[in-house]
């Protein structure tokens, strides 16, 4: 130090002044004194700072001075040193200044000692305030850097004033106070110069202190031998791959390390070299260790006891060739921001896809995100909660799905837990970044797995959609990089065109031959080996299509099994415009494969095309295309949309006899062919009816696969399944009818009869059978149901089940047939009446039962029922207006009408007659009253025609009755009659199911008394029978009115003829 | 006695010198130092340090009974270190500071990872 000093002092040089530090420099030289000594005050600290930031050799140095001293006490030494140097007080500035310097470092570098040398310093810091007017600067300087920090500033201030103030005056040399000044400078100089030039002794002096605990061994010697002058001899220990338990190879090296090390020095010393294993769960050479040794018989000895190894059994001498093999070590590669990886570690993330942000620097962790799992506290258990315990990791519950981040839900439960920036979206929530909705954590890689990662599209494209202007930026590439190294290797087939694409053989295409394992055998077919067959690794191959091929994709692609045309190639992205739904989709080759069919396949799970499907309460849909993992559905209203099978709430069973009736009220099921009405005309199938929808399908278009749906009623029958006379049959008035749905039991068989309400009549009637077996016997009833009756035969004592149809009602005492059902004072007048018929119970239909008031029931049924459905479909129709003119309300509620009225707005269906007029006029019962005069039943009583008609009717043979009408004026109307009876079903009028056979004679019966009339009324009738006269006739209160036929009978009995009937019965 | 034995249930806490491959726990690394690498690397009492000059992504393990006569040893370029347990690959990159540093010090630099292997 001493010498540094004075060498300090001695070479004082203007220029390096500049150097050191060149504007202050400058004014010291050149300015006056107080400038100078100002200057130099302020510019000092900082040259010592620079000095003491910078200087680490000098203090070394002394350390190394020092360090024997240190070892026993290097506080007494010190102490003496400073003893001296007080004594010296008188001594040059140069050592002074040295001193001092050294005491500060001292001072640094012990600060422990401090306190014990307090009084020496205070001692010192005396006596150089003392000796300020001789060595100003350096003592005050010193002093302050030595003073505590508070005093520093006080004192500087002082000390400043005091400076200029005591230089002024001051007699020391200009020149020795410039020198002064250059001199400090010039050492600070020298000691960064020092520094920064001694880095290398520095350098052995650190190895030296710090070298040696540990002698830097081979290092310094060692040159790389390339690896082939290390291949093994036969002078080098050989390798036994010895069997052991799988998953335990790393436990039993350490095993054999500990055997090594307590061996050690010992006399049985562990005799082998090196041991080693190659274990992993993917490995090939896991389930062996291998110990390299001289001879087997060390090897025995070395691994004797050691657990999960099992020398004995089985121990394979490594060949001195593949030794090096053994320990080949295969670089992984890096992961590179924005591959594909899945996670392992948070378990409730565990097998979840991630996508590598960024990767540290070393390559062992990354950034990722992934899609979080987040129940936002919807789960916690409020008791845990309250304890400040943690549920333990260990026990997941159900872990919450897949799920971007959502700010909003995690401030409703947790605000306190959740920071963050709504700018960048991103988000701190219980102690998890997320940004854009992704959970974003750095992890272990070995906490990721990074290989056989397969991520599916459908987990791809969560990721891409997150991009915020909604492009998907999907890099494809990143992703096949993912894929390429998977190790589940594109299976190739016999007859597969491949390329070679990597490797020797690159360019090479040909035909797969034969795939064994890894290697497929190639039968090339183009270039300069084309015809040779070849064997190549399936690593560097590739699916070879042209544009143009139709292909199928295969594998783990989300159009998996879209099948379509190649219409582009990129390296190994194909681009094909897909049959179904002729988009372009991309996918890696190799996930395609030469089709030979078309179309996809058609059912996804339980759903398959063209199914019906309940998607809530109120919407159902078909499904028009079935995806990998998605059905698109057409629902009710038209709309389609794309659903997973999880939101399909049930399928809807196709019901085979759903009914729907289309706009003109015919009956229309699955299969038949329909037409819209209106719109856009378009044709179909029914495939599904669903209330009033209906689905069809067409061949015409493609779009929803041909489906399209509409409602019922606003299509026409174009052709009904297996030839179903829809069209001409007219609406089957008896099915919509409600009334007649009423009474089943006359359903298909006639028209319901207006109910009787409590028990039936017809128990404990005597009965005679008229049909069948038991034709003729006489019996009581006993029980009755709806159709039948339970008899109980006097002559057997037994008690069968009729038809009530079969059975004829007989007064208990007079055995004259009898009508049960006669009510009131009309019974009398029934005393003979004719019950012929088997309906001939439901005599409330006779003119005459409700003749006893001026309407028949039939008509109050007919106003009543008028009303029903199956009039207002007619309604409808053409004949609506008279219907819905009101004249069914008018009239009917209007008194100076008689229910002819409604007759005649019957009658107005048709353009009404005159003659229904007239008719309306004369009340039918009054017709029948004066039934007697009419022709048809001057007729009917001259040849009983009135019963044959009657039986006419209820025979198969129109004719018959229109011969039986030939007779009447009504002859026309007897034509009339058998359209009527054409109307519907002849056989029909025969069974009387419709009220058509009914109607048929009636109008007959009615227009007797107005024949003309009648015609006429007819006549309009069958203009109107167009769509269905037969209808026409049968519901309606014509119909009913009509009913009267029977009612001829009835009418007969009302009539004078009746007790005639009464006779011939 | 058998100071390089690790328990089973301490084997998680391994971690192999990126340098010279060696396998310890890293409690060993912080309270030793890499027997063979401390020179340059100073990992003792420097968790920073342990942390990028150690890895924990190794496979292969290595007992090195005689670093002198195996030619396991000469192989993987490990007959100058102490005896011990070795990793024959040990994924992760050195800091390319540390890396400079080795380079300035004349010190060959093996890569443990694998990627050394490709260039012979």
């Amino acid at each position: 130090m001493a010498s540094n000093s004075w060498q300090f002092a001695g070479d004082g040089d203007e220029s390096d002044d500049d150097n050191f530090n060149p504007a202050p420099a400058d004014m010291s030289d050149d300015e006056n004194n107080d400038k100078d000594e100002e200057h130099n005050h302020n510019h000092r600290p900082a040259g010592k700072t620079v000095r003491q930031a910078s200087s680490p050799v000098p203090d070394e140095e002394e350390e190394e001075e020092e360090e024997h001293d240190e070892e026993e006490d290097a506080r007494p030494a010190k102490r003496s040193r400073r003893d001296h140097h007080d004594d010296e007080d008188e001594e040059q500035d140069e050592e002074e200044n040295e001193e001092i310097d050294e005491e500060e470092e001292e001072e640094e570098e012990e600060e422990e000692d401090e306190e014990d040398e307090d009084d020496v310093h205070g001692g010192n810091r005396r006596k150089r305030r003392n000796k300020d007017r001789r060595a100003a600067f350096f003592d005050i300087e010193a002093e302050v850097d030595d003073e505590d920090e508070g005093e520093d500033e006080v004192g500087d201030g002082e000390e400043i004033e005091d400076f200029i103030d005591n230089a002024h005056p001051d007699d020391i040399a200009d020149s020795g106070r410039l020198n002064d000044d250059r001199r400090h400078r010039e050492l600070d100089r020298r000691r960064e110069m020092e520094a920064s030039l001694d880095a290398e002794k520095q350098a052995e002096i650190l190895r030296e202190r710090y070298g040696k605990r540990a002698p830097a061994r081979g290092y310094g010697d060692m040159a790389i031998v390339p690896r082939r002058l290390l291949l093994p001899s036969v002078e080098d220990p050989s390798i036994w791959a010895v069997r052991c338990k799988e998953g335990k190879e790393r436990e039993v090296i350490f095993s054999i390390m500990r055997r090594i090390e307590e061996r050690m020095g010992t006399k049985n010393e562990v005799p082998i070299t090196a041991a080693f294993e190659r274990g992993g769960v993917n490995s090939v050479m896991k389930g062996y260790i291998y110990v390299e040794a001289q001879r087997q018989n060390d090897i025995l000895v070395a691994l004797d006891g050691i657990l999960n190894v099992y020398p004995r059994s089985n121990m394979h001498l490594v060949e001195i060739k593949d030794m090096p093999d053994l320990l080949r070590v295969i670089k992984t590669p890096n992961l590179e921001p924005g591959a594909w990886v899945r996670l392992k570690k948070p378990a409730k993330h565990a097998g979840d896809l991630a996508q590598v942000i960024d990767v540290t620097e070393n390559g062992l962790e990354a950034r990722v995100r992934f899609i979080p799992r987040l129940d936002y506290g919807v789960r916690d258990d409020p008791v845990f909660q309250a304890d400040g315990k943690r549920k333990r990791p260990g026990v997941p519950g159900p872990r919450p799905p897949q799920r971007l981040f959502s700010e909003a839900e995690a401030r409703k439960r947790h605000p306190r837990y959740l920071q963050g920036n709504p700018q960048t979206n991103s988000w701190n929530y219980n102690g998890d970044d997320f940004e854009n909705g992704f959970q974003v954590k750095d992890i272990k890689i070995q906490q990721l797995e990074v290989k056989n990662v397969n991520p599916s599209l459908e987990e791809v494209t969560k990721f891409a959609s997150g991009a915020e202007d909604g492009t998907e930026n999907l890099d494809l590439k990143a992703l096949a990089a993912t894929l390429k190294d998977s190790a589940k290797s594109v299976a190739y087939v016999p007859g597969d065109i491949i390329e070679v694409y990597e490797g020797e053989q690159q360019g090479v295409i040909g035909k797969a031959t034969n795939v064994q394992g890894d290697i497929v055998t190639l039968q090339v077919t183009e270039g300069d080996l084309a015809g040779r067959t070849i064997d190549v690794p399936n690593k560097g191959l590739r699916k070879r299509f042209r544009i143009g091929d139709h292909v199928k994709v295969i594998g783990g692609s989300r159009f998996r099994d879209e099948v379509g045309m190649v219409v582009k190639i990129v390296d190994d992205r194909v681009t094909l415009l897909t049959d179904q739904t002729n988009t372009e989709i991309t996918v890696f080759s190799k996930d395609l494969r030469e089709a030979s069919d078309i179309g996809g396949q058609g059912s996804l799970g339980q759903y398959s095309l063209l199914d019906l499907v309940q998607l809530d309460a109120t919407t159902v849909g078909c499904i028009v295309k079935v995806d990998r993992e998605s059905v698109v559905v057409l629902d009710q209203n038209g709309d389609t949309k794309q659903v997973q099978p999880s939101q399909i709430t049930n399928k809807l069973p196709k019901r085979k006899f759903a009914v729907a009736a289309d706009r003109n009220g015919s009956e229309i099921r699955l299969d038949d062919v329909v037409r819209e009405y209106g719109g856009q005309q378009r044709q179909g199938k029914i495939i599904h009816i669903h209330r009033s929808y209906i689905f069809l399908h067409t061949t015409t278009t493609n779009e929803n696969a041909g489906v399209f749906v509409t409602r019922a009623n606003s299509v026409t029958t174009v052709a009904a399944k297996g030839g179903r006379n829809t069209a001409t049959a007219g609406p089957d008035l008896s099915a919509m009818n409600p009334a007649l749905k009423r009474n089943p039991a006359a359903n298909g068989k006639q028209m319901a009869a207006p109910r009787t309400f409590g028990p039936d009549r017809a128990i404990n009637q005597t009965v005679v059978i008229r049909r069948g077996g038991h034709k003729g016997l006489l019996g009581i009833v006993k029980d009755t149901t709806d159709t039948h009756a339970r008899v109980e035969l006097h002559s057997k004592g037994k008690i069968i089940t009729i038809p009530k149809a079969d059975l004829s009602f007989k007064d208990k005492i007079t055995g004259k047939t009898i009508d049960i059902n006669q009510r009131g004072g009309s019974r009398g007048g029934f005393g003979g009446g004719g019950g012929g018929r088997g309906g001939g119970e439901f005599g409330s239909r006779t003119p005459m039962a409700s003749g006893g008031s001026d309407r028949t029931p039939a008509w109050g049924s007919s106003r009543s029922t008028a009303r029903t459905p199956a009039w207002n479909r007619d309604a409808g129709g053409s004949r609506t207006p008279a219907w819905n003119d009101g004249s069914r309300t008018v009239n009917a509620y209007d008194g100076s009408r008689t229910p002819y009225g409604g007759a005649t707005a019957y009658g107005g269906i048709g353009s009404r007659t005159p003659a229904w007029h007239s008719g309306s006029r004369t009340p039918a019962p009054d017709g029948f009253g004066h039934g007697s005069k009419t022709p048809a039943w001057s007729a009917g009583s001259d040849s009983w025609g009135s019963k044959t008609p009657g039986y006419g009717a209820s025979a198969p043979t129109p004719g018959a009755s229109g011969d039986a009408w030939g007779y009447t004026p009504g002859a026309s109307g007897g034509g009339n009659s058998s359209s009527a009876y054409d109307a519907p079903t002849p056989g029909g009028g025969l069974s009387a199911p419709t009220p058509g056979p009914y109607s048929a004679p009636t109008p007959a019966a009615v227009s007797a008394p107005t024949p003309g009339a009648w015609q006429g009324g007819w006549g309009s009738g069958d203009a109107v029978s167009a769509p269905t006269p037969g209808a026409l006739g049968a519901p309606t209160p014509a119909a009913y009115y009509s009913a009267p036929t029977p009612a001829a009978y009835g009418g007969v009995a009302e009539t004078p003829g009746g007790p005639g009937y009464a006779d011939d019965d | 006695m058998s100071e390089n034995y690790v328990a089973p249930g301490q084997q998680r806490y391994l971690r192999a010198c990126m340098v010279c491959s060696i396998v310890m726990t890293y409690a060993r690394f912080r309270d030793e130092g890499c027997p063979n690498c401390e020179d340059f690397l100073h990992l003792q009492g420097s968790p920073d340090q342990i942390d990028s000059c150690t890895s924990q992504v190794f496979e292969g393990i290595i007992t090195i009974a005689n670093p002198q006569k195996s030619w396991v040893a000469k192989w993987q370029r490990l007959d100058g270190y102490v005896k011990g347990v070795y990793a024959t690959k040990v994924s992760g990159q050195l800091p390319d500071d540390v890396r400079t540093t080795l380079e300035d010090d004349g010190i060959q630099y093996i890569p443990r990872d694998g990627s050394a292997t490709e260039a012979d």
